[in-house]
């Protein structure tokens, strides 16, 4: 009784504090249509009509003439998870601390598509792997 | 002791407290309008003057893309007294267009979600296919 009772001063100043919170954004593609989209068959516009619209365009593949093909970026979160704050003054200065369980990068999935805007191949996962991993350096101009 | 606990939990009743806010970015895209655009048909100046300036142009090669999007974010939160729970969903309406080198429309996709966004906690779904069906028969284009 004595032990929690000597906290419960601290706890009232609201100090401390637990968090349940969720954040949902964009909606997640289907993922069964995607895996029914095939390389080399599928285009731009069948990939479209299935999956709508991405969040991200980038350039792929740029060629010598300009020609070039395209990524188009799909991500989504829907995530639930704890979190903590905890603020206190020190000498003389309020300083606070917060505590985040959830993670940085979004599951997405990513389709490349060459320079006839064919469907070269496509990747589910974390968006930001999957697009760093897909980086290439550029070629410099002389 | 459940006495004590009783006593506690009544007296920590008035400390709750609940905020619930909406930010719309942008106006939700013309479903109707966007049905118009006629690839191989359309201009990049047809598109403009039916939809307004894009948000994004992206250069990709010879190609240029033109996005328009707006967003839905409803955010409900529940103030206890040693807990908070809260919620923040955020929905898209997004349209990208893509010309080719001679600024004709080639290609476009939409997607509509800014009338789906829910004031919810975080254990609820809100999400489930019958929700967002009922929704999106109430917008106008939309529905399938």
């Amino acid at each position: 009784m004595k032990r929690w009772a000597c906290w419960l001063p601290v706890l009232f100043t609201g100090c401390v504090t637990a968090e349940y919170s969720r954040v949902s954004a964009n909606e997640p593609v289907d993922l069964e249509a995607l895996r029914s989209l095939v390389p080399g068959q599928d285009d731009l516009t069948s990939c479209l009509a299935v999956l709508g619209a991405p969040l991200d365009v980038r350039e792929y593949q740029v060629d010598a003439d300009r020609a070039s093909g395209m990524a188009l970026i799909w991500y989504w979160t829907n995530e639930a998870g704890w979190g903590a704050k905890a603020s206190t003054v020190v000498r003389g200065m309020s300083v606070s601390f917060e505590f985040d369980w959830t993670g940085t990068d979004l599951p997405g999935c990513v389709l490349w598509f060459d320079r006839d805007l064919k469907l070269e191949f496509y990747r589910e996962g974390m968006v930001g792997q999957l697009v760093a991993a897909s980086r290439q350096p550029s070629a410099v101009d002389q | 002791m459940r006495a004590i606990q009783s006593l506690l939990l009544f007296a920590l009743l008035p400390f709750a407290g609940c905020v619930i806010a909406r930010q719309d970015v942008n106006e939700p895209l013309p479903a109707l309008l966007i049905k118009q655009l006629q690839p191989g048909t359309t201009t990049a100046r047809q598109v403009a003057e039916l939809l307004g300036g894009p948000n994004q142009v992206v250069q990709l090669g010879r190609r240029t893309a033109y996005l328009y999007e707006a967003s839905s974010t409803k955010n409900a939160v529940l103030f206890t007294f040693l807990m908070n729970f809260g919620n923040q969903d955020t929905r898209q309406d997004r349209l990208w267009v893509f010309f080719d080198e001679a600024d004709k429309l080639s290609h476009y996709g939409a997607t509509y979600g800014t009338h789906r966004t829910q004031y919810a906690m975080p254990w609820e779904d809100v999400h489930e296919d019958s929700d967002n069906a009922s929704r999106d028969a109430e917008r106008a284009g939309v529905a399938k």
